[in-house]
């Protein structure tokens, strides 16, 4: 039986569809069958994360309404031959899909994935209603950033009126020498006011930003921070008990490595 | 001795203490030290203890409260009304009753059993309960008083119809805006964690916080 994630924020660029698009490539990489749902229309990019927009044939309006099967409408990824993309159009509205629409086809979906994965747009309008209708569990991502962090709060009640009570937290681009400065939110300061289980502490680490205009997840990058972060979330998905990284030090070292000019 | 100057009985709330009628406060203070210092097991740290109500004299129930808390207990006097009652229904304390004008002897309660979240409202005509935070973006407009056990950093007005005995208590207290009755305080630009639970209310027409035991 398969499991429905959904990714959301509230918050726009906090780092959803990255997000999404690591996790699918990293479970991918564990040999687990995965599809990956955009459902932020009208703004699509998971595609172009995964460097797969030249592939693409048919979208999520076409199948919720009826005009091909779903399973035409998947993008298989070049490289990783688990992990398949819906991608949604470009040219509609978050109007043209509906909660019940998204639910039928998970339904439907459910038993040809190990993982489905929800990339939800920003906002708590349609889009996001949408969104998480189907999932089992959500993933909310947040910045350790006061705005970031107020919205995330406030997602996390929107979804518990949905009656959607698995809900994890990831932090993403955190700055530890900042933190460290006191000039950002602490993991503390964030817990202290979300108060749900988390699943993730994501560096910022400038390889997310090449990773992403060069259509690979930083999530294969061995020598990335934020790739290590990703793998340790993925574990942890998969039922791992992977211990959290320490940034302190690593926050040390790239700081010689600047004295060093490296 | 032939009976005991003090009585401990355990319930549900915490320790109900009781004491013989002709002991003097020296004799029932010298015992209650005597016992806390033997390290008997009914006393661990963090254990409630009620006084009786109506036998001491205020300064009296000072002095035990402040030993009790010395020894790291919470010491309290117990009110008339059944502790367990408070779940739904709360009678005004007795305090209130006395400063406050004539009010309804009984009043509704909400209970709020989870946290608050940014752009959740709490709007009644009654007492707010909420076991859990009150965060940031999130209201509560309540008639009577609100108790909060947890954190408060969202905004909090009792009293919200004019009942300016009305007050706010959280075990931390931070928020954005207090407002109690139509008097409106604003939290400091720069605010610390606290570390005592805290009690809003209004003297002389202004919001004045002073923390509180519990």
């Amino acid at each position: 039986m398969s499991k429905i994630f959904v990714i959301t924020s509230g918050k726009g660029g906090v780092g959803k569809t990255t997000t999404t698009a690591n996790l699918g490539v990293g479970l991918a990489m564990r040999g687990q069958k995965v599809a990956l749902i955009d459902t932020d229309t009208g703004l699509r990019n998971l595609d172009l994360l995964l460097g797969l927009e030249n592939r693409i044939m048919y979208d999520l309006i076409d199948v919720t309404e009826g005009r091909v099967p779903y399973k035409k409408a998947l993008v298989r990824h070049k490289k990783y031959e688990t992990l398949f993309l819906l991608p949604t159009s470009q040219v509609k509205d978050k109007m043209a899909v509906n909660p019940e629409q998204l639910v039928k086809l998970c339904d439907e979906m459910r038993k040809e994935f190990d993982y489905i994965l929800i990339d939800c747009p920003a906002g708590i309008e349609q889009g996001f209603k949408t969104a998480i209708a189907a999932a089992d569990v959500a993933i909310v991502v947040t910045m350790p950033e006061i705005s970031a962090v107020r919205d995330a709060d406030k997602i996390i009640g929107e979804l518990g009126r949905a009656d959607k009570d698995t809900i994890k937290l990831i932090v993403n681009r955190i700055r530890p020498q900042m933190v460290e400065a006191g000039d950002m939110l602490a993991m503390d300061d964030i817990n202290d006011i979300l108060s749900i289980d988390c699943i993730g502490q994501v560096p910022d680490d400038v390889k997310v930003v090449t990773s992403t205009n060069r259509g690979e997840p930083c999530i294969t990058m061995k020598d990335s921070q934020a790739g290590q972060a990703y793998r340790n979330i993925v574990g942890r998905i998969m039922g791992e008990n992977v211990p959290f990284m320490k940034f302190e030090k690593e926050g040390f070292l790239a700081r010689l490595k600047h004295v060093f000019g490296m | 001795m032939s009976e005991e100057i003090v009585k401990i009985k355990g319930g549900a709330a915490g320790l109900q203490l009781s004491f013989a009628p002709q002991a003097d406060f020296g004799a029932i203070e010298a015992e209650l030290r005597r016992r806390l210092e033997s390290g008997s097991g009914f006393f661990l740290r963090g254990t409630l203890v009620l006084l009786p109500p109506d036998v001491l004299q205020d300064n009296e129930r000072t002095a035990l409260q402040k030993m009790f808390h010395k020894y790291g207990l919470i010491c309290r006097v117990a009110r008339s009304e059944a502790k367990t009652a408070v779940k739904t229904v709360k009678k005004q304390p007795e305090q209130q009753k006395q400063a406050a004008p004539p009010q309804p002897a009984v009043q509704e309660m909400v209970v709020v059993n989870r946290t608050l979240r940014g752009g959740q409202e709490i709007k009644t005509p009654s007492s707010v309960l909420v076991c859990g935070n009150v965060n940031p973006g999130a209201q509560i407009i309540a008639g009577g008083s609100i108790d909060i056990r947890g954190t408060c950093r969202g905004l909090v007005h009792a009293g919200a119809y004019g009942d300016t005995s009305a007050f706010v208590i959280a075990d931390h207290l931070m928020p954005t805006q207090i407002r109690i009755a139509d008097i409106i305080a604003r939290s400091p630009d720069k605010q610390e964690k606290t570390e005592r639970a805290e009690r809003a209310s209004l003297k002389d027409g202004k919001i004045v916080i002073e923390p509180i035991e519990r």
